[in-house]
């Protein structure tokens, strides 16, 4: 589905980036985690190529984005994004926001993507807040309607930059509860978080990012049993003391059907 | 003149025979309006109901004025007026009067602005180490304040000397009179010497507005000044 | 005083009619300048900031003497060279009608009214495009990068995410710029344009009230500003986005 191969970046003198390579099968949840200025922003940027690796090749089903030929804005409407501070357009109601990358993006018609969003906005749990503008909703709500634009468009594959470190601790179980739904549904995803508790539940690889390289990938039974690295053992101490492993906030798809 | 000008000989007679008006002019206007300026800042932020009203009215008036139906208005609209000036200098006093009565309008708005955007916390600290309010003012308040108006007074600065060149208007020989003069028997080069004189107003407001406005911006934010 | 509105009149609707080309002229192409500023490339980026900064930079009564001396300038070498040269100014579009027994001629257009409103608007551009820029860069780029994200084109991001943002604040700086526009469109008396400051003039010369002539003409300028900036006020609170 999305294959990253050798891709190198950097800012200035700042090398961002070192020889990154990965894959993400189709249905799968890639979880990426490691310690800010890592580089972990700046890899899902160079994915949906909002800032190009230096050299290179990202491949989404087959086809490589850094070829000259390729449009990248249609691309782009095949890679779903979800952003650390939302980006939600403020002067847009939630709905409109979920609607104009159908219309804009995809060239649907008006009513029929205002449809789609409003259906869309239900699976986020949005949909009586359709006519709220952002700065009326909590972050919570906010993440939750950037999470419904990103899946309107039916993309391949859905990015999430660190989507609930923005957030007040007591917002972020609803975003993760979401994001949890999405995934079950087979969805494929690449998660920059630091939630532990969601990464064990539904990542099928976790991938350790730290000064441009990858230390170290595995299943989360690995990264949480015994890890290789010290760096690892090290970071995951760490933000178990900074950020909890926020477990308790999510209902782990067994328990779902008790509801 | 009556050999036709070259380029140097139309530059430095309007730099001669021009700058020295021109400069006086908005000396002139930017102090009075300094101290006009500031007395409508205290009065609007300090002076309570009565002078705020007063100074803030004083603003709306001289701000909605075209500057050119200032200076008749006090170089030949109120005879009279400067009876203890020798009648020659009379319409040059009234472009004084003028400049300086718009620019402490704009001003008073320039440093009620920074006076407000001083920290607040910053006049507690004052008062909590025993400050009266005038001293935290003086001391405190005041000083920050001036530093932040820096920006905004210095394109008060260009917008001063700028509008001195309407001075054109009641005869006195500034830069923009002095650029009309030096080739009046020359149409060919009219409009090269009205690129000349833009460029000299260009070489005296630019570098003071981008030297003390976007670099003292930048400055002042890192010293955390301002907003709160 | 008063048996002079036959020529108050004409002289307020040339400020008007001035002022509104001026806005206009000045909306668009300071639109466009201030997007050029913003996302052009680095050679097209640079050229519109000269030009923004140029023209803030050197007095309006310049630039306007600048425009209208050029054709003459450019005649003058002409003729020299003995070429033929382009005919100024013996052209008009006006109307005229009989109001209250009074025949009222208006000069909508002719040479000077023309370079008035070029200057006008090329000024007002620099100054518009100062604050749509402003409002462009405070809208900021994480929203780009959202519309980006959704597949939409660099220009569709700017048009469909940015400049509605962008529009909706800057109408405080804006309405500033447009509310004291009028009082701006005074200089072109310098060229021989009929508007309200040159009637007030003419008036001067016939009945030597000087104070009261001004005065009234200052009380017009600073009724209107108001105006202005009060209808602007209001359409600024109509336009806000929730929540914001």
């Amino acid at each position: 589905m999305l294959r990253i191969a050798d891709v190198w970046k950097s800012y200035g003198n700042l090398q961002v980036l070192k020889k990154i390579s990965f894959e993400v099968a189709e249905r799968e949840v890639k979880v990426i985690f490691g310690p800010s200025g890592s580089g972990k922003s700046t890899l899902l940027r160079c994915i949906n190529m909002l800032s190009p690796p230096d050299k290179g090749k990202v491949y989404l089903c087959g086809q490589n984005l850094m070829a000259p030929e390729i449009n990248l804005n249609e691309m782009r409407a095949r890679i779903g994004m979800v952003f650390q501070h939302f980006n939600l357009f403020v002067h847009l109601k939630a709905i409109d926001n979920v609607s104009i990358g159908l219309r804009r993006g995809k060239g649907l018609p008006k009513e029929e993507a205002r449809a789609k969003a409003l259906k869309t906005l239900a699976r986020v749990k949005m949909e009586d807040w359709a006519d709220h503008y952002p700065a009326q909703l909590s972050g919570g709500q906010q993440q939750r309607v950037g999470i419904a634009r990103a899946l309107s468009m039916d993309p391949d594959v859905i990015l999430f930059d660190e989507p609930t470190s923005a957030l007040d601790p007591e917002l972020i179980g609803e975003v993760l509860q979401v994001m949890l739904d999405i995934a079950k549904t087979g969805t494929t995803m690449v998660v920059v978080t630091h939630e532990m508790g969601f990464a064990n539940a539904v990542a099928s690889e976790m991938i350790f990012l730290d000064r441009g390289i990858i230390v170290e990938c595995g299943t989360p039974q690995h990264f949480f049993t015994s890890p290789k690295s010290e760096r690892v053992k090290r970071f995951l101490k760490q933000i178990d003391i900074l950020y909890g492993r926020h477990e308790e906030l999510l209902k782990l798809p067994n328990e779902e059907g008790s509801k | 003149m009556s050999d036709i000008p070259d380029l140097p000989t139309i530059f430095f007679y309007i730099l001669r025979t021009g700058l020295p008006a021109t400069l006086l002019l908005t000396a002139q206007g930017l102090l009075w309006g300094f101290v006009l300026g500031l007395s409508l800042a205290l009065m609007r932020v300090y002076g309570g109901k009565v002078l705020g009203w007063i100074a803030s009215g004083y603003e709306k008036v001289f701000r909605g004025i075209p500057l050119v139906v200032l200076i008749v208005l006090f170089a030949f609209g109120i005879p009279g007026l400067f009876w203890f000036i020798d009648p020659i200098e009379r319409p040059l006093t009234g472009v004084f009067l003028a400049l300086a009565l718009r620019s402490g309008a704009y001003q008073s708005q320039i440093f009620r602005g920074a006076i407000l955007s001083v920290n607040p916390g910053q006049m507690k600290a004052a008062r909590a180490l025993g400050m009266s309010r005038f001293q935290a003012f003086r001391h405190i308040i005041f000083p920050q304040a001036l530093r932040l108006s820096v920006p905004s007074w210095s394109n008060e600065y260009a917008v001063v000397i700028k509008d001195s060149s309407f001075a054109y208007e009641i005869g006195i020989i500034e830069m923009m009179k002095a650029a009309y003069r030096v080739t009046s028997n020359f149409p060919e080069l009219w409009a090269l010497s009205m690129g000349v004189v833009a460029i000299l107003y260009f070489i005296f407001t630019y570098p003071v507005t981008r030297l003390f406005g976007e670099r003292q911006t930048k400055k002042l934010k890192e010293l955390g000044m301002g907003g709160g | 005083m008063l048996d002079y509105w036959d020529h108050i009149l004409p002289g307020f609707v040339i400020t008007m009619w001035l002022y509104i080309w001026a806005l206009v002229m000045g909306f668009f192409l300071g639109l466009l300048l201030s997007i050029i500023r913003q996302y052009g490339g680095w050679v097209i980026s640079r050229i519109a900031t000269g030009y923004i900064e140029l023209v803030r930079g050197t007095p309006l009564l310049a630039q306007l003497f600048l425009i209208y001396f050029l054709p003459f300038s450019i005649n003058a070498i002409l003729e020299a060279q003995g070429l033929p040269f382009i005919p100024i100014g013996r052209w008009s579009f006006h109307i005229s009608s009989e109001i209250l027994g009074r025949r009222i001629t208006i000069v909508l257009l002719d040479q000077q009214t023309l370079v008035g409103i070029i200057t006008l608007g090329l000024n007002s551009a620099a100054y518009q495009a100062e604050y749509f820029r402003g409002a462009m860069s405070s809208v900021g780029t994480r929203q780009l990068l959202a519309a980006q994200s959704l597949g939409m084109s660099r220009l569709a991001g700017i048009r469909h995410i940015v400049l509605p943002q962008a529009l909706r604040r800057v109408i405080p700086a804006w309405s500033n710029e447009a509310s004291y526009l009028p009082k701006y469109t005074v200089v072109v008396f310098y060229i021989g344009v009929v508007e309200l400051f040159a009637q007030a003039h003419y008036i001067v010369t016939q009945l030597f009230l000087t104070l009261i002539t001004y005065s009234l003409i200052a009380l017009i300028f600073l009724s209107l500003i108001t105006i202005i900036s009060k209808a602007l006020d209001s359409i600024h609170k109509r336009t806000s986005i929730p929540g914001l």
